[in-house]
């Protein structure tokens, strides 16, 4: 092992600080005077060309930390409204004990069926009928660690270990972006705060500082560093730029021949286009009333998710690789209150999420865009706390939908056993999972592979991966162990 | 593995690149003997042509392999030495001296048919080959009469310039034409001499005086000390100001930071991503700055890292002050990350990679070689074989002992007197029984639980339902099964009672949790040294691992210096007698610091040079091999280098023969002339413009803004991530579910005191430094980066840090008068350490004054003012 080229690699990967601006990082580099440099190896953000045929070039993940209830929302059990209030004579493992109850709950909703695909969809999922036919909907998602952290791990990280890299980063680690003056990997944060794993959704774990998730908040500055503070915002931040530039000239008139005093000049240049790129990216006002209101910004219940989810659109229009909008902490873990709770949650996330997965089409970005609406876990077809009735986790079987980017729509795979306990049918793990994307954007296994002390880590990370060639428009010709 | 040949593709594409840029600096160079390459590529004609000149080396990188190293000699013909050439191999004589046309070895060469494979000699090696057949095919050296397979090392190989002893050379007769002052200029002067260069102008006073305090204090000057240099008229005013400086302990804090980039200081042990605390690491970066401030005689500073604790009587107790600063020392072979803290490491790998991470370290910074290479297999440009490497890892092996090994808890030494120890022992006896009695108490709880949820059950499965919870999981009975999976509530144990009582359960915690701290509070204060000792009697051997592979043990190696730097057969004893310890790091830090190594003391003079200058004399400074750079002015290096030996290996006094003369005084503006001639300013035809480093950003803001604190040394300032993953100063207050528990509270003044008291958790760069490349330390940094990116142009316009600091600036300058111009003024000698010209003025005035102003118009102009380049370079 040549420690040099190491050391190199790791020293050219700190251009930016942690928060943001690693993820603008360093194409930004502006010419440098020329210095013997060892090893010219930059990890930057600049778009590779992904070893196969792209079919989709970005992704929106509509993170629904919690674990929104399958049997409740899009996967039907006529037999466990049959044995509602029955003891289950079954095993079941419960992460709370204390409360936990072998009585099973027939879900309290109706389910219909939309589109021509003949979609099941519960009452507070409805509004996803309007693109039903769109839509994918997994029903065999298995993760099978039953714990939050754990398992949000699996499904946004590949593994249930901590410290590694978020499918953000791994994605823009591989693929790089489009928009040299926004961030490649973008999280969009709920204004009630973090999910369980808080700033872990987006790390870049030990891929370098550059593709660390870059967040915007719902509060100015709504992101770090490539906001200005407010107090600057606008004509003094203009100003203070117009002096600077002044001075920086003077120095360089002094200097006349030292081109890193020029490059300094540009580097303010190019930040200053860096914030207009930034707040052009989040100005929803320029959107049409029309827009505004298919998002349900007139709505108080939706408006809040709804601006997310079209800034998502407006992120992905501009070149952004990734985007990833979180729920607030464990906003769908539903222990207690389920009946009256979740259609509140399926509100907010359901129709604004459909209005994206319509908008995109509407505008031709679906069939390059993966959208994808879904959790770390579903939930137990037992009563949790008969007193407030509730379901505690299940990460052996649950259901998550994606829509675009070379997903099949108005498609139902796999399927849980008949009370919707664990995935039987054409299991869906995490792995395959992260397959399937891998094989959507082009990206073969070697191009997301980073090499670190102690051996080489990958998304998949020699996990038998499989694409899902169920769900795709364009399969693989022949089904291999992980592309 | 596979950025292997990556490097040395790429290394020998910049040793090339920089070759040319020498060739055409010196066209008319004068011959000095330690140019080797550089010489004999520009006078091919002229200069006789050894073997040893070039071709060995071409023959080293191409043909060694499988016509020499290995045992299966191929052909039976062996390159490494011209006699074997002559005599040839199974096809006859490889050579026909006079005669390149009718040598096998350049016919094989030349038809692509050797090397084998892909690779092939260049144009300009089938040149050499060629040219160096015609001139008869000589050695410059004896050759020995035979060679034993493996990479043959020999005079031959100690003709390289930085293996060969240090003279002192004499300073150099130089005409009146420049301003020199001292010894260090004639030997610039020279050079410049021959390439019809000059030094440049002195610079002015304040940019001098800027320069120096960046220099060695990492600091801007202040207005009073600006004042005090411009009034004093008198001669010695400059060398005051130096020893001023180099009296201020801000010298050592400045100085201690380049110290301890090159051995990858951290306050975490990095490797795995949990990347654990090393709560103890900041006692060794004290230790530096103490050293340094007190100017410790750099032998006795690097015998100290490098065997401190074999200095000491064992056992390791009791120790004054200054022992405990020797056993600190040794914190310099554990800088580096050691993954081995970490259950989830493969733990065979993570030592052997702890301890050539830590090897590496010492060889790069005390000897300036890549060893590592060597690690696997010969190395294939510089004469370090396997061999050499194991010998240098047989010289750690007994202080690491990999056959007992002691993750990084294990090796710290605590420094509790036996009274404070028995007093500790006593309250953990305490705790003990407290810990007891709250288990008892939650046992009853779990007791009671159990019977409240029975009730939920009808009456006559009780008994049933008590007897399947008695009986052990493994040997329930169906029916026993059957009835927990009904009532799955009462599977009620110690850690899930809180979830049947959380009230009860947050009380119970509540009052023993505060008992316990009670207890606790009487221990005394953890203080521990962590270092790198030996535990006396214990020698394992240390085998040779092929391909590098620490699961492939080979022949077993004795501790040794590298057979390159060994001409004279040094042995280092395995287990000296009259040490507790093995002695073998104790008897290599000798062999370094006996004054006859040729690396040592040019390499540390080397890395002086380069803080002061920018780039150093040889511009690799952790590489003196045959692929580094080589010495722009070998002479005044290896003058340096005596002269630190000389003169008791006092830092301080190369220091100041730097800073007093008449290079380092120049200014740094770019003529056209040296454009033409000197672009790189190798020649240092003038000073070089700087940008200042991340740490020295951070400093002198919060120094003109009047908050810094300089309080010194101890534990470091915590860092942590913010609700956004940015990470900042402050204490990690994230829930065990990783969730930011509200804001990260402030840590008052703490959070002004100089960057070097910032914790440096290797996953965790602090945000405001990140950008200014600060290096991240995997293991450890030998060089700086500087590079121009937007995201510092970001973070000086946007980062919260930045406008605050601005607006205590320009509250600083309100506060000193009412009078907007002398605000200005001062404004301005605190961020750039000058006055400001009519015209600066004018147009500060004109900014302050306009229509658009507002309160805020100082602060935005201070802010401006901290932006410019002005503020962030060094001129």
């Amino acid at each position: 092992m040549n420690h040099y080229v190491r050391r190199h690699m790791l020293a050219q990967s700190c251009f930016g600080f942690s928060g943001l601006a690693a993820a603008l990082s360093a194409q930004q580099t502006v010419a440098a005077p020329p210095r013997p440099e060892l090893i010219p190896t930059v990890w930057d953000m600049k778009p590779k060309r992904p070893a196969g045929e792209p079919q989709a070039r970005a992704m929106i993940s509509l993170f629904m930390q919690g674990g929104p209830s399958h049997i409740d929302l899009f996967d039907p059990k006529p037999e466990l409204t049959r044995l509602h209030m029955q003891t289950y004579g079954g095993k079941i493992k419960y992460d709370n004990a204390g409360e936990a109850s072998s009585k099973l709950f027939g879900t309290p909703w109706r389910f219909r069926r939309y589109g021509e695909c003949g979609m099941d969809l519960s009452e507070p999922a409805s509004a996803l009928g309007t693109v039903a036919d769109e839509i994918c909907m997994m029903r065999s998602m298995h993760t099978g660690v039953n714990n939050h952290g754990e398992s949000i791990k699996a499904m946004n990280t590949g593994r249930q270990l901590p410290g590694r890299p978020s499918l953000g980063a791994w994605l823009t680690f591989g693929l790089g972006s489009y928009n040299p003056r926004l961030p490649g990997f973008m999280v969009l944060i709920d204004p009630s705060g973090l999910p369980v794993l808080g700033v872990e959704n987006w790390q870049n774990g030990w891929l370098p500082a550059v593709y660390q998730g870059t967040v915007v908040r719902s509060q100015e500055p709504r992101i770090l560093n490539l906001d200005p503070p407010p107090a600057l915002v606008g004509k003094p931040q203009k100003r203070l730029l117009g002096y600077l530039r002044e001075l920086n000239q003077d120095l360089q008139q002094r200097f006349p021949a030292e081109s890193d005093l020029n490059a300094r000049m540009q580097s303010y240049e190019l930040a200053e286009g860096m914030q207009h790129a930034a707040r052009e990216a989040l100005n929803i006002s320029e959107e049409t009333q029309a827009t505004q209101k298919r998002y349900g910004l007139e709505d108080d219940a939706t408006r809040e998710y709804g601006t997310r989810c079209l800034i998502a659109r407006r992120l992905v229009e501009r070149g952004v690789r990734f985007v990833q909008l979180h729920t607030g902490n464990q906003q769908w873990d539903h222990h207690g209150g389920i009946v009256k709770s979740l259609p509140n949650i399926c509100r907010r996330t359901i129709p604004t999420a459909a209005a994206l997965v319509n908008d995109l089409r509407e505008r031709g970005l679906l069939d390059s865009t993966i959208v994808h609406w879904g959790g770390e876990m579903g939930r137990l077809p037992v009563i949790q706390n008969e007193k407030n009735i509730g379901r505690d986790h299940n990460t052996y079987g649950f259901s998550q939908w994606v829509a675009g980017g070379g997903f099949r729509g108005g498609c139902i795979h796999g399927a849980t056993d008949e009370i919707g306990h664990h995935a039987v049918e054409d299991i869906v793990n995490h792995y395959d999972w992260h397959a399937t994307l891998l094989y959507l954007l082009g990206l073969a296994e070697e191009q997301i592979t980073f090499t670190r002390p102690g051996g080489n880590s990958s998304l998949i990370d020699g996990q038998p991966g499989k694409v899902v060639s169920a769900v795709l428009q364009r399969p693989p010709a022949i089904e291999t162990a992980e592309s | 593995m596979a950025v292997f040949p990556v490097s040395h593709s790429v290394n020998s594409t910049m040793v090339a690149s920089l070759l040319s840029v020498l060739i055409s600096l010196f066209p008319a160079a004068p011959l000095h003997g330690q140019e080797t390459q550089v010489v004999e590529q520009q006078s091919a004609t002229e200069a006789p042509l050894f073997f040893e000149s070039r071709v060995r080396g071409i023959l080293k990188e191409h043909c060694w392999h499988c016509h020499g190293e290995e045992a299966d000699l191929r052909g039976n013909l062996d390159t490494r030495l011209v006699r074997q050439m002559l005599t040839g191999g199974d096809s006859g004589a490889a050579i026909e001296p006079g005669n390149h046309e009718e040598s096998l070895l350049y016919q094989r060469m030349q038809d692509g048919e050797m090397p084998p494979g892909d690779s092939h000699l260049s144009p300009a090696e089938l040149q050499a080959v060629a040219d160096w057949i015609n001139a008869g095919a000589k050695t410059q050296t004896t050759e020995p009469e035979s060679a034993e397979p493996g990479l043959l090392i020999s005079d031959a190989d100690r003709l390289h310039w930085s293996f060969r002893p240090i003279q002192r050379p004499p300073v150099p007769e130089t005409s009146d034409s420049h301003q020199q002052r001292g010894p260090v200029d004639a030997f610039i002067a020279r050079r410049l001499d021959d390439a019809g260069l000059s030094f440049s102008p002195r610079a002015d006073r304040t940019t001098l005086l800027r320069r120096v305090w960046l220099d060695l204090a990492g600091l801007p000057p202040s207005p009073e000390e600006i004042d005090r240099f411009l009034s004093d008229e008198s001669p010695e005013a400059w060398n005051t100001v130096i020893d001023d400086l180099l009296k201020s302990p801000a010298y050592g804090e400045r100085w201690a930071r380049h110290w301890l980039d090159i051995v990858g200081y951290a306050d975490s042990d990095g490797y795995t991503q949990k990347d654990p605390e090393r709560p103890w690491s900041w006692k060794y970066r004290d230790y530096i700055i103490r050293s340094l401030n007190a100017d410790k005689p750099l032998d006795q500073f690097i015998t100290e890292q490098l065997a401190g604790d074999e200095l000491l009587p064992q056992p390791l107790q009791n120790l004054t002050t200054e022992q405990a600063d020797q056993l600190i020392a040794t914190g310099f072979l554990r800088m580096t990350p050691d993954g081995t803290g970490d259950g989830a490491a493969d733990q065979p790998l993570a030592r052997n990679d702890a301890i050539s991470a830590s090897l590496r370290t010492a060889s790069e910074s005390l000897l300036g070689l890549t060893v590592g290479c060597a690690q696997c297999h010969e190395h294939r440009y510089d004469p370090i074989s396997q061999e050499d490497y194991y010998r240098l890892r047989a010289i750690m092996e007994p202080a690491w002992n990999t056959e007992a090994w002691r993750a990084p808890n294990a090796r710290l030494i605590s420094m509790w007197s036996a009274e404070t120890k028995a007093t500790a022992d006593s309250v953990k006896k305490e705790l003990a029984v407290v810990t007891e009695q709250r288990n008892s108490e939650l046992d009853d709880l779990v007791e009671q639980t159990f019977e409240r949820e029975l009730k939920k059950l009808p009456e006559q499965r009780h008994e049933a339902a008590r007897e399947a919870r008695r009986t052990p999981a493994k040997e329930r009975t169906e029916p026993q099964l059957a009835l927990i999976r009904e009532f799955p509530f009462l599977n009620v144990s110690r850690g899930s009672v809180y979830l049947y009582l959380p009230d009860r359960l947050r009380g119970f915690n509540k009052k023993w949790d505060d008992l316990t701290a009670e207890v606790k509070a009487k221990l005394p204060a953890d203080d521990y040294v962590m270092c790198l000792t030996e535990i006396p009697g214990k020698v394992p051997p240390t085998h040779l691992f092929a391909r590098g592979d620490h699961l492939q043990p080979r022949q077993q190696i004795p501790p040794g210096v590298p057979t390159v730097l060994n001409p004279d057969g040094f042995e280092i004893a395995p287990d000296n007698p009259d040490l507790p310890t093995s002695g073998r790091r104790l008897a290599w830090a000798k062999r370094l610091t006996g004054g006859s190594h040729p690396l040592l003391a040019r390499v540390l003079v080397n890395r002086i040079w380069m803080h002061h200058f920018g780039q150093g004399l040889v511009r690799t400074p952790s590489d003196f091999g045959l692929q580094g750079d080589r010495p722009s002015h070998p002479e005044l290096l290896d003058w340096l280098a005596s002269e630190l030996m000389e003169n008791g290996w006092s830092l301080k006094h190369i220091h100041r023969l730097i800073l007093k003369s008449a290079v380092w005084q120049q200014q740094s503006i770019r003529t056209a002339e040296q454009e033409q001639t000197d672009p790189e300013n190798r020649l240092l035809a003038r000073m070089n413009i700087r940008r200042l480093e991340a740490e020295v950003v951070r400093d002198a803001v919060l120094s003109l803004s009047g908050s810094l604190n300089r309080e010194m040394y101890g534990k470091p300032i915590p860092v942590a991530p913010d609700d956004v993953g940015q990470i900042v100063l402050g204490k990690d207050n994230r829930d065990s579910a990783g969730r930011p528990k509200g804001n990260i509270g402030s840590l008052g003044e703490s959070e002004n005191r100089r960057s070097i008291y910032v914790q440096v958790r290797r996953s965790m760069p602090l945000g405001v430094l990140e950008p200014f490349d600060l290096p991240r330390m995997e293991p450890s940094c030998q060089r700086r980066d500087s590079s121009t990116t937007a995201p510092q142009s970001l973070l000086m316009l946007n980062h919260p840090f930045i406008s605050q600091q601005a607006a205590l600036l320009a509250e600083r300058l309100k506060a000193h008068s009412t009078e907007q111009s002398e605000q200005m003024q001062l404004g301005w000698k605190l961020v750039f350490g000058r006055q400001m010209t009519a015209a600066e003025q004018e147009s500060a005035n004109e900014f302050l004054n306009s229509p658009e102003s507002d309160e805020s118009a100082m602060t935005l102009w201070c802010h401006a003012l901290l932006c410019s380049s002005e503020f962030l370079y060094v001129l």
